[in-house]
């Protein structure tokens, strides 16, 4: 019962944290981020096994992390405001070639992290992008600026 | 039975800009979901703080003693602690505490159960069992004399507890294990 309610707490601590922590362009992962993610699942997973290392605790906890996901997942096709809770918006980061400064700031995006997903998408220069979008899976989607 | 091969004509229900697919960007959530990251910010350093400061155990605001009101036993202990978690409770005796090169502690079922005692360090030599604790009995010559019990508490709550020296006056206090 307790391993059960750990795993499905703990998960949903996991995705409050993790929200809140911040999306960051996901081709961009930077060492420290993959540092973040590892050793947040390593803490994680001590606090929320504990000392009931069987197999039997791990079956349940695996189903309630499941289940808790499939209940987030559930909840986002019903609803678009849990989705926009859960997921965020699509946020403008670069437009009519103006930078939303507050946007970059607060989503802790640098000119960088744009400029290196537009040369992924085969734009060479600033000058090229019409508009950068940070995405609600963290990557930067760039479109052409229209001639 | 359902039709597996159910099917809807696709509507094009995606919202336009000037023609163009919109975006989605929601600025006024989005706003107030930045006021919420600096509320979380605020309370997760305040967590760090407070967990330095002892609040959550292992820390200066945790440890705690108390002197019985006959000067027999002094305790040491932490009065926050955390489930299963190993902690030291330090009882060290007074000169009355030893009578004919004996000490004869009693201690509540409290902290044999709720609070895990895991290990009486020194062994002692004789254990009685009673009806609402044990008593130890040690060889002792003269002061200070301490005895340590390792506990490792099982579950969260509060556990009231009582340890004396028998025939003396005993000491009481609560500790609180967290999660």
């Amino acid at each position: 019962m307790a391993a059960v309610l750990r795993a499905f707490f703990g998960y949903l601590f996991l995705v409050l944290v993790v929200r809140i922590v911040g999306r960051r362009p996901g081709k961009q992962l930077t060492p420290f981020e993959f540092v973040l993610v590892f050793f947040i699942g390593g803490l994680a997973l001590t606090a929320i096994v504990g000392n009931e290392a069987s197999f039997t605790n791990g079956i349940c906890q695996i189903v309630t992390m499941g289940l808790a996901h499939y209940t987030l997942a559930w909840g986002r096709s019903k609803s678009s405001r849990f989705a926009r809770l859960v997921d965020g918006t699509p946020l403008i980061l670069l437009e009519k070639q103006n930078w939303r400064v507050n946007t970059l700031r607060r989503m802790r995006i640098k000119n960088d992290d744009v400029i290196a997903s537009a040369r992924d998408s085969g734009i060479g220069t600033l000058q090229e992008i019409g508009q950068a979008v940070l995405e609600r899976n963290g990557e930067i989607s760039i479109s052409a600026r229209a001639e | 039975m359902a039709n597996e091969f159910a099917t809807k004509p696709v509507e094009d229900s995606i919202a336009r800009v000037n023609g163009e697919v919109a975006v989605g960007e929601d600025l006024d959530f989005q706003r107030k979901w930045w006021r919420f990251e600096n509320g979380a910010w605020i309370v997760f350093s305040l967590i760090i703080i407070l967990d330095l400061a002892g609040l959550f155990g292992r820390g200066p605001l945790a440890k705690a003693e108390r002197r019985s009101s006959d000067g027999t036993l002094d305790v040491k202990y932490e009065r926050i602690e955390r489930t299963d978690s190993p902690s030291i409770l330090t009882m060290q005796f007074g000169a009355q505490a030893i009578q004919d090169g004996k000490i004869k502690l009693y201690i509540s079922q409290s902290l044999v159960k709720g609070l895990g005692t895991q290990r009486v360090i020194p062994e002692p030599e004789i254990t009685t069992v009673g009806k609402a604790g044990l008593t130890y009995t040690f060889s002792a010559s003269e002061p200070p004399a301490s005895v340590d019990l390792a506990l490792e508490p099982s579950g969260p709550g509060i556990y009231d507890f009582v340890v004396g020296v028998v025939g003396a006056q005993p000491v009481h206090a609560k500790i609180f294990v967290v999660p």
